[in-house]
């Protein structure tokens, strides 16, 4: 099961990165996050963790159905513009993304024998990183920039789960804290937009 | 109860964001220095004093860079008084400022007197936030697009900060548990780590973010755009009190990097240092005015200071920190005086201020010049000289002994070029260009007073034996 919801996870990461929407980006992140938070669900409860049960919920409510929601209506409010082609073209793109996975595979092969869990969670982790800041890079909307920021959250949240087991719960609140300031930040900055308009 | 002491000014600011009088900002310089009431109680109690279980730990190194921020703290809320004569802004601006300045100045206590990497990471991260809005005071499109720059690659910096710390957590895990996050718990038993290759990539990953964040190299011009595109106590606040707290996280980790492997760590650093001073030093030789300059020099020191400290030259490191710390944010706030009514003019810069405030504004801008290139009795000159023979001892001791003193040859010659430069400026701003009169207010010139005497007390016998304490 988990290595389903990790195998969903990059999936849904790779789709956003071929998305020419902004909801169907903000759709495909809400999927991400979803099943980042299932991940935290299952693998809490597999270990009897409840601090990371508590941040799976935590990640569903926030993430998954929180942010997506407010994006959306940041973007109706401030009129951004819906449709964000890629500034790389896809057949490069297609490339580009398992040129990533293979060299995040190769990078993290070293730790093998080093990590108590699956070292392929951290390979799949990095690559997570990588393909967020492509994300990022592929746009020059503002909107796609700050779903690859908040992928490139998901991507860390990923490896907390899976390569430690866990990051100490003041840690996961202090970063969902910072999260919504980020969100808050986002939108003090679009309201300038609008007085300028 | 000590923390709270500590957070209140910062509090008091936030607070009186909120209030509608234009007067009620003239409370905060007198709130700012009640800050050093528990600093001054800090030092004399005995070390490690828990401020918060493991979690806020002081000791001697955070309690000396608190110190020196928080002076930084009360010399900006000085300057901010007067921020209206010099540049645009309106009310409202100027309230959210202050709320967003006091939200930056409790993230970075926290970052600083932090022994858990993920309160470190928070407080840093709450701090990058803030400052994105703080840019954006300054309502120029300019200034507009350059918060949202910060955004995403002050984000992408801190991001990576994180990996880099999970994965530390990750290798650590195993022997320590939960107590993995703590930063002496990690230096305690570091030997004992059962997987130093992802340390290792662990604290690589987090030294290029904060390295990043601080506008090395790769990314040397970006923070020099967004200091010069707002308002000029943003850049003072970067310089004397954001840097210092990434540098105090970089102390941390690379000292439990040392213990893992001291060679990998200095090669890495070594290399990554020279890099940057390389570019940075031809950026400064075509620098046009005083913001990119100083911002620019500023990422010179912060390089030499991570090249000092993984060297073994811990007390040329702190000296050179505590230097860069008073100098960089106190020419700053000069820029905003010199600068003022939109002239970016470096000729005749120095010329036309009348009275008695003139002349020491004059004189003081140019003992911080001089002082900012390491000329003697500035403290920089002397941690150079403890830096640069902190590195010959490492070179003797190394394999490698000729291509290290070649490296720091070319090392010195950029230098040079930096130290040529700042003259041929400091010349142009005194002898050249036509006289205008200009105006300095009486709290602008308190703050850079502050920032000298503390200069001064930066080199006086006790300090120096702190620092070789500390080290």
């Amino acid at each position: 099961m988990t290595d389903f919801l990790i195998g969903l996870f990059l999936a849904t990461l790779i789709t956003a990165l071929f998305t020419t929407r902004l909801y169907r980006l903000l759709f495909w992140y809400s999927i991400n996050s979803l099943t980042l938070g299932l991940l935290a669900l299952f693998i809490g409860s597999e270990l009897d963790d409840a601090a990371m049960i508590v941040s799976g919920v935590i990640t569903l409510i926030v993430k998954a159905v929180g942010i997506p929601f407010f994006l959306k209506r940041l973007s109706q409010r401030f009129r951004l513009v819906r449709q964000i082609p890629p500034n790389i073209k896809i057949q490069y793109a297609i490339m580009l993304v398992p040129a990533i996975l293979v060299f995040t595979f190769y990078l993290a092969e070293p730790i093998s024998h080093m990590v108590e869990g699956n070292a392929n969670y951290v390979a799949i982790s990095i690559s997570s990183l990588f393909l967020a800041l492509l994300l990022m890079m592929e746009h020059s909307n503002i909107a796609p920039k700050i779903v690859g920021f908040l992928a490139m959250e998901n991507a860390l949240f990923l490896l907390g789960t899976t390569a430690t087991e866990g990051m100490p719960m003041l840690v996961e609140l202090g970063i969902f804290f910072d999260l919504l300031m980020a969100i808050v930040v986002v939108n003090l900055l679009l309201r300038h937009e609008e007085v300028r308009a | 109860m000590m923390l709270s002491i500590l957070l209140l000014p910062a509090l008091v600011m936030f607070g009186v964001s909120f209030i509608h009088t234009p007067n009620a900002r003239k409370v905060l310089p007198v709130t700012s220095f009640a800050i050093l009431i528990p600093i001054v109680e800090l030092f004399r109690l005995a070390k490690p004093y828990r401020l918060w279980g493991d979690y806020l730990v002081a000791d001697d190194l955070d309690t000396y860079i608190l110190l020196i921020s928080s002076i930084v703290g009360i010399g900006v809320t000085l300057a901010l008084l007067t921020l209206d004569k010099h540049v645009e802004v309106t009310e409202t601006a100027y309230r959210r400022f202050y709320r967003f300045f006091a939200l930056f100045w409790i993230g970075l206590i926290f970052s600083i007197l932090a022994n858990h990497m993920g309160i470190y990471w928070i407080g840093l991260e709450m701090a990058t936030l803030s400052t994105v809005y703080m840019i954006k005071t300054n309502h120029t499109p300019a200034a507009h697009k350059e918060a949202w720059n910060y955004m995403i690659v002050g984000a992408i910096a801190i991001s990576l900060v994180l990996f880099g710390i999970i994965l530390i957590y990750a290798s650590a895990k195993p022997v320590l548990g939960e107590d993995a996050m703590l930063f002496d718990a990690l230096l305690g038993r570091a030997k004992d780590i059962p997987s130093p290759f992802l340390f290792e990539m662990g604290f690589a990953i987090a030294t290029v973010g904060m390295f990043v964040k601080m506008g090395f190299f790769p990314m040397n011009l970006w923070i020099a755009h967004i200091e010069r595109a707002s308002f000029y106590p943003v850049a003072a606040l970067f310089s004397g009190i954001l840097e210092s707290a990434v540098m105090v996280g970089f102390f941390r980790f690379s000292q439990i990097a040392e213990v893992v492997n001291r060679s990998h760590l200095f090669g890495f650093i070594f290399i990554y240092a020279l890099l940057t001073i390389f570019i940075v030093a031809f950026l400064i030789y075509r620098a046009k005015d005083f913001m990119r300059l100083f911002s620019l020099s500023g990422i010179e020191h912060m390089a030499l200071i991570a090249l000092f400290w993984v060297s073994g030259g811990t007390f040329a490191a702190l000296l050179h920190f505590g230097a860069h710390a008073f100098l960089k944010p106190a020419l700053f706030l000069s820029t905003g005086v010199l600068e003022s009514q939109g002239r970016y003019h470096i000729a005749g810069a120095l010329r036309g201020y009348k009275g008695k405030g003139g002349a020491i504004f004059g004189f003081l801008v140019s003992l911080f010049l001089l002082a900012i290139i390491s000329l003697p009795p500035s403290p920089m000159f002397f941690s150079e000289l403890y830096g640069f023979g902190a590195m010959i001892d490492m070179a003797k001791q190394s394999h490698n002994l000729l291509a290290m003193i070649g490296a720091m040859l070319l090392l010195l010659i950029l230098l040079s070029v930096i130290f040529y430069r700042f003259v041929a400026i400091y010349q142009s701003m005194k002898y050249e260009g036509e006289t205008i009169e200009k105006k300095v207010h009486s709290s602008e010139l308190f703050a850079l007073v502050i920032f000298a005497v503390a200069l001064l007390a930066l080199i006086t016998p006790p300090s120096m034996a702190f620092l070789r304490s500390v080290a």
